[in-house]
């Protein structure tokens, strides 16, 4: 018996032991001083400091404090030169419009002021050097407009000349904004490519901050950057971005003094913070964000409207009986506890911003609209049937799909069942589904439910950044975009009028192309291929005593970071 | 033994690759893909898209992939830049030669990511077990003993809560009464911290901080276990304590102090031994909920992520990893029975 009691009690103590060794060793610490820091607490890693590469979000957040583009975008849509010593304009000769071929170039000048945080100036070879690792067709990557460049040429150390194969209305975001910046030539291994290099990760700052130290899954700590040209900026000295997966205990952290900023803050959280002394809620100046309603015009699980129509959703009139019958006000309040504001089309902000009259909340209106267009509930089970439908078979059953996105939480999920309940009212069954977005949103190959056309009705949201909305109108409504994998028209709408007004909007002249956006406004609600609803919020939480923050749509909330301060 | 050690070893490779390729196909047949947006941007843009799959070895067949995946292809000529004309050796090394590729996410290679996180949570997870194990096994001696009596019932109660809160509740509550609620009377600080592994700040290494920053994850984690040890401990006590040897150990006039240590406790150990190398892939994997809601920088969250984004190399090492943490933990656990138990025998010899 002793033999196998004391190997019972070896094997304890070695595992013991064993433990003691691994406990011992686990990472460094952090190292940060002072009452001059603030603490910014995210969900998770940013992937890179290089947004180009996996669009989380979190890259942009950091990449704003070690690194600048050429121009960038204020809260109210005003874009404001960075690195740039002033912006190209067609007044000022830096834009040259070669109306014949369609073409024009900017030509760019730097601020000679600039360095990088190792002493080196920054010039136009950095330009240059970025431009040429962004479309290495190796190793490259992608950012928004780069596919209208032609060519860059260099004209002295601090000027240089954009050739666009277009004419371009977004050309001054080209290398700025909230996705692209200006990488250092001589610090880059462009050998490494322009995704993967070692440089994404351990940045040159030529922004107000240098990183210090990023100790994965736990912190990152950026310190002001000494070389940093504004004069006095910035002003606070350390900034420590602590990763912190669970939104109650950031929501915790900032109530407790812990937490500086917490971006993105959701519609409870939001809630839940009103009336904390510590914390204050900046929304963000305009809205973005559109929850819409996805209408299917082809049968699902097809992609062709023309020869496989969907039965039910092919008819206008239909589509038009669905939105008369959602009461968004009550959503609003209910749902997303008033910060939702209610739109009904594109075109609600400025610049473009086009009247087009609020659609009533009007439930006997859309029994009404649904009976005429020939969908009658004949057998008194309280859904309609076709008969004398111009889309369906007689008998056809009004019965759809209806998916959202997980993701996005309880206000959306809520939202989905009120809306179903409300298109039962009117004899429409709605069955409901909620799907990860990696699945909603994936390309056709991967089994994408949007892209390979296998739904119905779905129900989420999107916006453009910024004030140039081509590319977002374009993928969304022209009829290129319809064809799988290539846009997200995922209601296959085809129309060749707004085809055609779209061709014309690649152009410079403001007043041609309001005239133009408002034109595409009447389309669509006439023909309502999708049905905006309202806008959820975009707000980030931070304390009291951090100042200067400006929550915006148009880029991440570090946008300004040079000009916080910390009040006493 | 040696004969029975080899060819379980052996039967691990074939599992193993048996496993890697079911994983493989399982992973990449999941609905939903690596391309799609992520965080603020709904979709990435079509443009990127082929560059992507390029790059990321997705424009190829599911076979060829996974083939790749596995040799690697350093050894075959492929397109680069997309011309369709394969001009160059690729890069790629594969898993048989230690290669598990680079995260889509971050495009660091994936054993990178894996030793970032790692050793935090073998930190936290031995810590863990540990101060499970050490109080599970008095409690269990102790309600084995006293079979119902107070102490037996109020312990048999908590275990069974024990086994049925769930972690992320029970970290919550313990967040809001020892975060929130509870202050330091000398600073005026919270208590303890709200999570992470050290305090951001600290210099160096200083024990206080880290047995500071370990309580309340080592609460929440720890609680399921000592429940489950504790009641396997004191079953099995029961069944050693009404053994015949015992009645022989006592009637010769022992002490029953040295009945219950010497003779008893060391034999039902066994058993839980055995259950604990079971358990020891945990000190791999992790665990999610308590990662999550503490800030603690480990594999549960590395893993967690992966599978929400797609991340596929990275899901895959994490997968095959810790199955071979999981079988040879149960060899293991095979092993240490026939040492302990000397009735137990898995060859002839």
């Amino acid at each position: 018996m002793s033999r196998i009691s004391k190997k019972a009690m070896s094997v304890v103590g070695i595992l013991a032991a064993l433990s003691m060794v691994l406990a011992a060793c686990g990472g460094g610490g952090p190292s940060a001083g002072g009452g001059d820091t603030i603490v910014i607490v995210i969900p998770e890693d940013p992937p890179s400091f290089n947004p180009a590469i996996a669009d989380a979000g979190y890259d942009y957040l950091v990449m704003e404090l070690v690194m600048l583009g050429l121009a960038d975008m204020d809260p109210q849509g005003n874009v404001f030169p960075e690195l740039a010593a002033e912006l190209p304009t067609i007044e000022n000769g830096g834009v040259v419009i070669d109306e014949e071929n369609w073409t024009m170039s900017a030509t760019w000048k730097l601020r000679q002021d600039v360095k990088w945080s190792d002493g080196t100036p920054l010039t136009a070879d950095d330009v240059i050097f970025t431009y040429e690792a962004i479309v290495d067709p190796e190793t490259g990557g992608w950012v928004p407009g780069i596919d209208y460049v032609d060519s860059m040429e260099k004209v002295d150390d601090y000027t240089f000349t954009v050739n666009f194969n277009t004419i371009y209305p977004g050309y001054l975001l080209l290398f700025g904004g909230e996705q692209a910046v200006i990488w250092p030539a001589h610090y880059c291994d462009a050998s490494q490519g322009f995704i993967s290099w070692d440089c994404g990760r351990q940045p040159l700052s030529s922004g107000p901050y240098v990183l210090q130290e990023w100790v994965n899954g736990d912190h990152m700590t950026f310190v002001r950057n000494e070389n940093y040209f504004e004069p006095g900026k910035p002003a606070i000295e350390t900034i420590v971005v602590r990763i912190v997966p669970d939104e109650s205990v950031r929501k915790t952290m900032l109530i407790n003094g812990d937490a500086d900023l917490d971006m993105w803050t959701t519609e409870a959280v939001i809630a839940d913070l009103q009336g904390e002394p510590n914390v204050v809620v900046e929304p963000s100046q305009t809205n973005r964000w559109v929850m819409r309603i996805f209408f299917n015009l082809a049968a699902k699980g097809t992609t062709d409207p023309e020869a496989t129509p969907h039965p039910i959703l092919s008819d206008v009139r239909v589509r038009r009986a669905i939105r008369m019958a959602i009461d968004v006000d009550t959503i609003s309040e209910e749902f997303f506890l008033g910060f939702a504001q209610p739109v009904w089309t594109e075109f609600f902000r400025e610049p473009y911003k086009c009247d087009i009259p609020r659609p009533e909340f009007d439930p006997e209106g859309a029994k009404a609209l649904l009976e005429s267009a020939g969908w009658t509930d004949t057998d008194g089970d309280g859904i309609r049937e076709c008969h004398g439908c111009e889309t369906a078979e007689e008998g056809y059953v009004m019965e759809m799909e209806f998916i959202t996105y997980s993701d996005y939480g309880e206000p959306l999920n809520l939202t989905q069942q009120f809306i179903a309940e409300e298109m039962l009212a009117i004899g429409i069954k709605l069955n409901l589904s909620s799907v990860e977005g990696t699945v909603l949103w994936a390309y056709s190959a991967d089994g994408g439910i949007e892209q390979s056309g296998n739904f119905d009705m779905d129900i989420w949201d999107d916006g453009y950044s910024g004030t140039d909305p081509n590319d977002y109108l374009w993928s969304y409504y022209y009829s290129e975009a319809a064809t799988p994998d290539t846009g997200y028209n995922y209601g296959r709408w085809i129309n060749a009028d707004f085809d055609a007004l779209m061709d014309e909007a690649y152009t410079l002249d403001e007043e041609y192309r309001k005239e133009l956006f408002c034109q595409m406004a009447e389309i669509l609600e006439d023909e309502l291929p999708e049905a905006p609803l309202f806008t959820t919020v975009n707000a980030d939480a931070h304390s009291v005593r951090l100042q200067g923050v400006q929550s915006s749509t148009n880029d991440i909330v570090t946008w300004n970071v040079a000009d916080w301060t910390i009040a006493e | 033994m040696t004969t029975y050690v080899a060819r379980r070893l052996l039967q691990t490779v074939g599992l193993l690759f048996l496993l890697s390729v079911i994983l493989f196909a399982l992973v990449n047949l999941a609905p939903g893909g690596p391309l799609a947006g992520q965080g603020q941007s709904r979709h990435i843009d079509p443009e990127k898209v082929e560059l992507l799959k390029r790059q990321f070895g997705l424009d190829k067949p599911l076979p060829t992939q996974y083939l790749i995946w596995l040799i690697g292809n350093d050894w075959m000529k492929v397109d680069i830049d997309g011309d369709g004309v394969a001009e160059g050796y690729g890069t790629r090394k594969g898993v048989l030669r230690g290669d598990f590729g680079f995260s889509f996410r971050t495009r660091k290679p994936v054993l990178e990511e894996i030793g970032g996180r790692l050793p935090n949570t073998i930190y936290l997870m031995t810590v863990t077990m540990l101060a499970a194990i050490l109080i599970a096994i008095p409690i269990g001696i102790l309600s084995a003993m006293r079979q119902y009596s107070a102490f037996d019932i109020t312990v048999t109660t908590f275990s069974f809560a024990g086994q049925a809160i769930p972690e992320f509740w029970l970290g919550l509550l313990l967040i809001l009464i020892f975060y929130a609620w509870l202050k330091n009377p000398v600073t005026g600080d919270s208590l303890l911290p709200s999570g992470g592994m050290t305090s951001v700040g600290a210099v160096g290494f200083d024990l206080g901080d880290r047995v500071v920053h370990l309580i309340l994850p080592v609460a929440t984690g720890g609680l399921g276990w000592i429940a489950w040890y504790s009641r396997f401990l004191r079953s099995s006590m029961l069944d050693v304590i009404h053994q015949d040897y015992l009645r022989t150990a006592r009637a010769k006039g022992l002490p029953n102090r040295l009945v219950i240590y010497k003779h008893a406790l060391r034999n039902a150990l066994i058993p839980l031994i055995t259950l604990l190398a079971l358990d020891l892939p945990y000190i791999f994997s992790g665990a999610i909920f308590v990662e999550i809601l503490f800030s603690w920088p480990g594999m549960g969250r590395l893993y967690y992520q992966a599978a929400l984004q797609r991340d596929y190399p990275v899901l895959l090492a994490v997968l095959i990893i810790g199955a071979a943490f999981i079988i040879l933990s149960n060899l293991l656990a095979d092993l240490l029975y026939a040492y302990l138990d000397p009735r137990v025998r898995y060859d002839q010899s």
